[in-house]
């Protein structure tokens, strides 16, 4: 017994010390290694990270922000959820959502680069140069919206803290990248051969090499024409000339809008319109359907729907503050419904209250931007054209939704016409029209009506002085990007067209019908660091501003005009 | 250090081994206090002789005797008793405690101890204690009885509570104190839970599992000190279960228990009643003019448009909320049946528990069987089993958070009656509008109807569990035992939810199905060895091993967009989403040895030592060592002061450690289960793993004094100590520009520095009537000293629009609250927009903690004669908690506090963007909306005083008339009412969740439940 009992505890220290499997139990058996997977399935996940995020950066990003400051979209229509005032006033979980988004998109980016670099596991210079490619878009977009963000230093994981870089810098960076991308490229078609061929998970080009390398040169004339005459840049000439002295994009590179998955993942308006968020849906700008509307823009029925129309009360408030604006209220309303040229009837009842009759399904008005609240009880939102169908697609109904613009072919164009406008090229107004067409060719305009619209339309030709063209083919670029509120947002910034942007040539003052926030009536310049940023990098957010001005949306950027 | 270790290890043992010597003719036993306790230590001599033996550990003792011999069986502080030997070779005896002074308390490993020799702060807390206002989660009972114990809640029924010793330890993961039941460490999954600001749902698991009926006496193990030997699983303290075995009585025991109770809202927010459904003063003239919001006139009756579409009398509807609440009722009922013989006892208890909750629809049952054995099958051969079976199902917990049910209870318009919402959707709905839910804002489809959360949205739990263990325990000699326990539970939990076509966030439905199961499996031994080393000094050494393997998997199933909507299952959804965790497995074994010196009855010390070696850590880092040392002096007689019959002086280091899952040590890539178009797509890793990690490390000192005074009727404890916890395993939140989100470390350091005081005392003494309360104080101050180089921040939850969020901050604790309050310009003078309204700061100003300052309670109880009345008051001091749902009452203009300005507004003082004066005016609703914006206008002190507790009594006498050998009743109360509390509409203790995310702050929590009820138990 004695002995059994002795085997026994020795037989469990035995057990105890032996940890042999301890290894193999810690391994995950429902993941990937290294030695797993190709490069191609990366590709994917680093443009839908930049272009197609998920449904919360894709609401608090572009739906709520930049599309509204480009002035393509807006809210505050009676009965919306949200006032107009959101995102001219700072909310830190909005913008904290955007700067995470943002900022946290490097994190694929990087991880994909590390593995295809020279000497990465799965080395590739073919891979890489679309790493280097992406790493230009990417930092594009992230520094347009914020400004100086992390830059030189980062992408290095023994640097925990890096510092914040100037817009030139990045710039430069950008350009440096994709020249190297080009040369990597050269005259090679694809990735390589086998596990190493890029096809479908490449969404822009379907791994076309040479359409990538026409992208990175279009991006290149991007950043050189829009660092043009900032304070001390010294390269944009040479960058765009050697941009205009290659082929650039005269591919549209687009995200197909994932017209099957989850609602809540990758996002579009489809889902954003629809499933969620029913009653946050948007309008369509004035002054996109105003400039649209006005010149006859076959793009107009692409773009939006005509306006619900029919009889509206105005109900005059009892007593409280909007009743002594009541009359301002109303009066601003109808002025803006008949500035379109359109017909409306009137009648006043007893107690003030106003009743309009508007026209059904036939006019086109988009809604003032920066509408405040107290005026928002009269604007009812079949006042006002909505989005189009094709753009507002719920997922899943086996309808496409309109993609996502990386770059277009009429962008290309249009950037041609700048340059030349800048002395850099020449045909100005030749690349000017064949940008209007190629947008309208994108959005499924027919031959006819373009030919029409460029024969008789006269800001179809360039006229004026050169400010005056270059407003001109400003407001072409400012409408080509519709749907993607960054490009269109940073080309108001960059050039300060379209004019009629509330407060972007003059600072709004009328509180008693417009938002002002805090912004106090100027245009919204940038977006404000997240909170994240000053939480785990505090030391240097602060450089940042202390270099580029506070951390406020109306700083402007450095080539902010 | 492994094979050293382990060479010590076997010399020691192999000193036992020669030891051994095995004796026939015995008679053996066990003894026990009056709850059947185990006394080890007692003298067990053969009157008359010196043949004399010490029970061990478990109370267990073998001596040899003759027939007619008496045994004399003595222990200090229990009146000594004699048995003659008979026949049997079996003799167990139950000792009657003489004074309180030599309590027997559960410690580590299930080891009994007299309480006095101990060098650490432990405290008991009796089954009755828990089971007489009975919650069917055992944590609710613990609350405000147990020094040093933070407990709060959140959810509803069926969900568990957080249970903090001593404060949060840990940056990450589990801060929760261990629960070990009967020795066998327990799991833990679902004890960490909730959080989210929107839709918030709190689980159960580990403690809410366990039936309080079942349960004998709870231990707690405040801290690494008392809990050093569960080594790497120790850092959060221990909370040990005794459960109840069968009487060593040969008549059959039946007992039953019947504890009912009735419950409702402890407290509902104080709404207006003047203005009702509207925006600008006005009531909506058409449906697309709806808001949910409470702007509209002054409420007079006249007809006016309502959200159904038809006219309606525009009036106060003063009890809408309260009227959506139903009284819910708690019925728990058990049955025990106990036997025993000379040599084997046997319990068998079943424990049902009905409740419905105050949410209508919402329900919980659960059965429990529990079987307990134990037999001497030798005169040295013991067993000890029990198998229980736990099944718990739970239907409409409540979801809270800012899109939860109760959301859109609270915020409903005034004049909106609750019962028109039961009509929340077409009948028979044929086209897919048909199915849209109809909600008190027409206008808004994203607005949802309560009744259609409750009835449409399906919401089912069920867990299962199976807790068992075996144990044999052999007694070698008088002074040499050894113990095999195999224990094992495994929980299964499936999960089933629904959300119908037509509601108001997911118009064309979706469903999740989903199965987990984990699973522990300890296997453990143990030998003790009692040796008098001198007749003074006396050793208890305790050698032991343990295998724990861990083990959890699931399986789930996501569907969205149903084909056909009216019927609910996998196949009839568009989209589906598997996510699926395969098995995955974690094994800790373990080695420690105790060694408890006791000289001359008046110094004792304690050493103790425990190796672990973990598969979540790489083959360098695996190995860990752990210890502790504890002191306790006695120096009544040296203090020789008359009143004083106990003075005890103690003090204890220890070391102990928190590991990690598994699988945090190589980078992987996961696919994700829907790619996008169709492609298959993989993400790189957001969190850079660290193959170097190893467990955290946690020091600990502790102090203490025991006194005991006038013959033992004061009893003082007081308890300082200092946690320090280093190498904290943290997933460093750093720039996502690193090409990472986080960096799982080592890092940082957090230290817990506290007080615990318990002071018990007679109040009134007569013969008939006794007053005796007990009071405790516990402070804890938490600090976080620091995390990584240029990193001071770690963010834990963040309120939907971002104007709050609780973090851990370097100089500063874990769940400091930070938000926006209104700007100030340098000189002190408020900032307003051009609008005149407040300009909010940067969310970054600190506004409280979460934790409490300190925690208070008393207990009071008071007999006379059959009577018995017990009172239970505790409070909460200090610590601050934001409530969401308060700031959304305000928003809506539902509370009524926002009945100031509608009528005539305000003009802020404050400057405005030129510098100059504010002549802005501001409407009521603009003003509150404005207000409910920035943070610190709902962030409140979470002081709170209730009366937590209360049960009157009577036992009634003379009942084995009626063939019953005992009837008791009592009345109780549970949350009766609050003394004082300071935040507005809500209880600050109803927490987002039991995790660290749902610490400080409040959303949509459900109203805290008052019950009153009657507990009555019969005895056969």
């Amino acid at each position: 017994m004695k002995n059994r009992i002795l085997l026994l505890i020795f037989s469990v220290f035995f057990v105890i010390s032996c940890t042999s499997d301890f290894d193999e139990i810690n391994e995950r058996t429902d993941a990937l290694t290294a030695a797993d997977v190709s490069a191609k399935y990366f590709v994917t996940n680093v443009q839908t990270g930049v272009y197609a995020p998920n449904r919360y950066p894709y609401w608090r990003g572009p739906v709520i922000h930049v599309d509204r400051y480009s002035g393509h979209t807006t809210f505050g229509f009676k009965a919306c959820w949200w006032n107009d005032g959101l995102g001219y006033t700072y909310t830190a979980g909005y913008t904290g959502a955007v700067w995470g988004w943002q900022a946290g998109t490097n994190g694929s980016l990087n991880a994909f680069t590390n593995f295809v670099k020279p000497g990465g596991t799965l080395e590739n210079p073919q891979y890489y140069a679309i790493a280097l490619i992406m790493k230009g878009l990417y930092y594009q977009r992230f520094t347009d919206h914020f400004g100086m963000v992390p830059y030189t230093e980062a992408s290095d994981p023994n640097i925990v803290t890096p510092v914040f870089d100037d817009q030139k810098t990045i710039y430069k960076g950008i350009i440096a990248d994709l020249d190297a991308a080009m040369t990597l490229i050269g005259s090679e078609t694809t990735t390589g051969s086998g596990p190493q061929l890029l096809t479908d998970n490449d969404l822009f080009f379907n791994g076309n090499m040479q359409d990538w390398k026409k992208l990175a040169n279009s991006l290149k004339l991007k950043i050189a024409l829009r660092a043009h005459g900032a304070t001390g840049e010294d390269f944009s000439v040479a960058a765009a000339t050697q941009a205009i002295g290659n082929v650039l994009g005269d591919k549209n590179a687009l995200v197909t809008s994932d017209n099957e998955i989850s609602t809540w993942g990758s996002a579009s308006y489809g889902d954003i319109w629809h499933p969620f968020y029913g009653g946050g849906h948007w309008n369509v700008g004035s002054v996109l359907i105003d400039v649209l509307r006005d010149n006859n823009d076959p793009r107009i029925s692409k773009f939006a729907k005509p306006i619900q129309g029919g009889t509206f009360e105005l109900t005059q408030p009892p007593s409280g503050p909007n009743l002594a604006l009541y009359d301002k209220h109303v009066k601003f309303l109808t002025d803006h419904l008949k500035a379109g040229g359109m017909t409306i009837t009137e009648t006043t009842a007893a107690d003030g209250t106003v009743t309009i009759t508007v026209p059904e399904n036939t006019h086109y008005v988009g809604q003032p931007t920066r509408l405040n609240s107290k005026i928002k009880p009269y604007l009812h939102t079949k006042l006002f054209s909505k989005p189009a169908d094709y753009i507002t697609q719920a997922k899943n109904q086996g309808k496409p939704i309109a993609p996502k613009l990386v770059m277009t072919a009429a962008e290309s164009h249009l950037m041609l016409a700048e340059a030349a406008l800048k002395g850099i090229g020449s045909n100005a107004n030749t690349h000017y029209q064949n940008g209007i067409k190629k947008s309208m060719e994108m959005w499924g305009v027919s031959a006819s009506d373009i030919t029409t619209f460029l024969t008789n339309e006269s800001i179809a030709t360039l006229s004026g002085t050169t400010e005056q063209k270059l407003g001109m083919v400003a407001t072409q670029r400012w409408i080509a990007h519709y749907t993607d509120g960054l490009e269109a947002w940073a080309v108001a910034r960059d050039t300060g067209f379209p004019q009629e942007l509330p407060g972007i040539s003059s600072t709004i003052t009328d509180q008693d019908i417009y938002v002002l926030g805090d912004l106090n009536g100027v245009y919204p310049q940038r977006m404000r660091y997240g909170g994240d940023a000053y939480n785990k990098n505090g030391v240097n957010v602060n450089a940042a501003n202390a270099t580029q001005g506070a951390d406020l949306q109306a700083t402007k950027l450095w080539w902010a005009k | 250090m492994k094979t050293k270790f382990s060479r010590i290890l076997t010399s020691i043992l192999m000193v036992f081994a020669f030891g051994f010597s095995v004796q026939s003719q015995s008679i053996s036993g066990t003894v026990t206090d009056d709850n059947g306790v185990p006394l080890p230590g007692a003298s067990v001599i053969v009157q008359g002789t010196s043949n004399g033996v010490s029970t061990d550990f478990d109370g267990n003792y073998s001596i040899n005797a003759s027939m007619g011999d008496v045994l004399e069986i003595s222990f200090v502080g229990y009146t000594t008793q004699t048995v003659s030997v008979g026949s049997s070779s079996t003799i167990n005896v139950q000792l009657s405690a003489d004074n309180a002074l030599d309590e027997v308390v559960v410690t580590s490993l299930g080891i009994s101890r007299q309480k006095k020799s101990l060098g650490y702060s432990i405290t008991e807390v009796s089954g009755d204690q828990i089971n007489t206002v009975k919650d069917h989660n055992i944590a609710s009972s613990l609350v405000g009885k147990v020094p040093g114990l933070n407990i709060t809640g959140g959810g509803s029924m069926g969900s568990g509570s957080r249970i903090l010793i001593r404060g949060n330890n840990s940056l990450s993961g589990n801060t929760q104190a261990l629960i070990v039941v009967d020795g066998v460490p327990i799991n833990a999954d679902g004890i960490n839970s909730g959080g989210s600001v929107y839709n918030n749902s709190v689980s159960g698991g580990g403690i809410s599992d366990i039936n309080p009926a079942d349960v004998e006496s709870i231990s707690v193990l405040k801290g690494p000190n008392s809990a050093a030997l569960y080594g790497s699983r120790a850092g959060n303290g221990v909370i040990l279960i005794t459960t109840k075995k069968g009487s060593s009585e040969s008549k059959l025991g039946i007992t039953i228990n019947s504890n009912v109770s009735m419950e409702d809202a402890m407290i509902l927010p104080d709404l207006q009643n003047t203005y009702g459904q509207g925006t600008l003063a006005v009531a909506p003239a058409t449906l697309a003019d709806f808001t949910s919001g409470s702007w509209g006139q002054k409420m007079d009756g006249s007809n006016q448009l309502y959200y159904t579409g038809n006219q309606k009398a525009y009036s106060a509807q003063p009890d809408n909320v309260k009227n959506f609440f139903r009284t819910g009722v708690k019925s728990i009922n058990s049955l025990s049946l106990e036997k025993g013989g000379e040599n084997s006892s046997v319990r068998f208890s079943y424990t049902n528990n009905t409740t419905t909750g105050i949410l209508p629809v919402s329900k919980l049952e659960s059965h429990n069987f529990n079987v307990r054995g134990t037999s001497q099958l030798s005169d040295k051969l013991s067993i000890d089993f029990k198998a229980t079976y736990f099944a718990q199902e739970v239907l409409g917990r409540a979801r809270t958070g800012g899109e939860g049910v109760t959301a859109l209870v609270y915020n409903m318009p005034r004049n909106v009656v609750t019962s028109d919402l039961k009509n929340y959707q077409k009948a028979n709905p044929s086209s897919p509008a048909d199915y849209a839910v109809i909600s008190y804002n027409p206008a808004q489809s994203t607005t949802g109807n309560p009744y259609w959360m409750l009835m449409n949205d399906i919401d089912q739990e069920k867990r299962g569990r199976f807790f068992g263990f075996t144990s044999i325990n052999y007694e070698f000699n008088d002074w040499l035992s050894g113990l095999v326990r195999v224990g094992t539970d495994i929980t299964s939990v499936y999960t089933f939810n629904v959300r119908q076509p037509g509601h108001h966030y997911y118009s064309s439905g979706r469903m999740n199905n989903g199965t987990s199961k984990s699973g522990e499996l300890n296997t453990d031994f143990l030998l003790t060895a009692t040796q008098d080393i001198t007749s003074d000094l006396n050793l208890v050494f305790n050698l032991g091993g343990n295998l724990s393997k861990r083990t959890y998997e699931r399986l789930n199933v996501f569907g969205e967009d149903f084909k056909i909507p009216s019927k609910y299952f996998l196949n009839n959804t568009n989209n589906q989403i598997i996510s699926e965790t395969p098995i995955q497995t974690k094994k800790v074994n373990s080695l420690y040895a105790a060694a408890n010196f006791a000289y001359d009855g008046f110094v004792y010390l304690d050493l103790t030592a425990r190796n672990d070696w973990s598969s979540t850590l790489a083959a360098d880092n695996r190995s860990i060592f752990y210890g502790s040392a504890n002191v306790a002096v006695l120096l009544e007689d040296f203090i020789n002061v008359d009143i004083i019959d106990m003075f005890k002086l103690r003090g204890s280091i220890a070391n102990v450690g928190n590991d990690t899952d598994p699988y945090q040590l190589v980078q992987t890539f996961s696919v994700p289960g829907a790619g996008y178009l169709g492609l298959t797509t993989l993400s790189a890793p957001s969190t850079r793993l660290n193959p170097d990690l190893k467990p955290e490390n946690v020091q600990s000192t502790e102090f203490g004094l025991e006194l005991a005074m006038f013959n033992n009727k004061v009893n003082l404890d007081l308890a300082v100590y200092n946690i320090k916890t280093t190498d904290l395993i943290f997933r460093v939140p750093v720039p996502a520009a690193t090409g990472y989100n986080f960096f799982l470390e080592n890092v940082g350091e957090v230290t817990n520095k506290g007080v615990e005081v318990s002071l018990g005392f007679p109040v009134w003494e007569t013969a008939d009537f006794s007053w005796n309360s007990s009071l405790f104080y516990s402070a804890n101050e938490n600090k976080l000293v620091s995390l990584i180089d240029g990193i001071d921040t770690l963010v834990y939850t963040t309120t939907n629009s971002g104007n709050l969020s609780t973090q851990g901050k370097v100089g500063g604790g874990i769940g400091d609250i930070y938000g926006t309050v209104w700007s100030k310009d340098a000189n002190g003078n408020y900032l307003v927009n051009a609008n005149g309204r407040p300009i909010a700061s940067n969310p970054d100003q600190l506004l409280g903690n979460a934790q409490p300052d300190w925690l208070g309670g008393i207990t009071n109880t008071m007999t006379y004669k059959n009577w018995s009345l017990n009172v239970l008051i505790d409070g909460r001091f200090g610590g601050e908690i934001y409530s969401q749902e308060n700031a959304s009452l305000d928003s809506q203009g539902v509370s009524s506090r926002s009945l100031q300005y509608r009528e005539s507004g305000v003009t802020l003082t404050g400057l405005d963007p030129n510098g100059a004066a504010n002549a802005q005016a501001l409407t009521g609703q603009e003003y509150w909306t404005t207000n409910a914006a920035i943070a610190e206008n709902h962030v409140y002190d979470q002081t709170n005083i209730r009366l937590r507790e209360i049960a009157v009594g009577y036992n009634f006498p003379d009942v084995s008339a009626i063939g019953l050998d005992g009837a008791s009743l009592q009345i109780i109360g549970r949350n009766l009412f609050f003394f004082d509390k300071r935040m507005d509409n809500f209880d600050p203790e109803n927490m987002l969740g039991t995790n660290l995310q749902g610490q400080g702050i409040s959303s949509g929590s459900l109203p805290t439940t008052r019950s009153i009820g009657m507990n009555l138990t019969l005895k056969f």
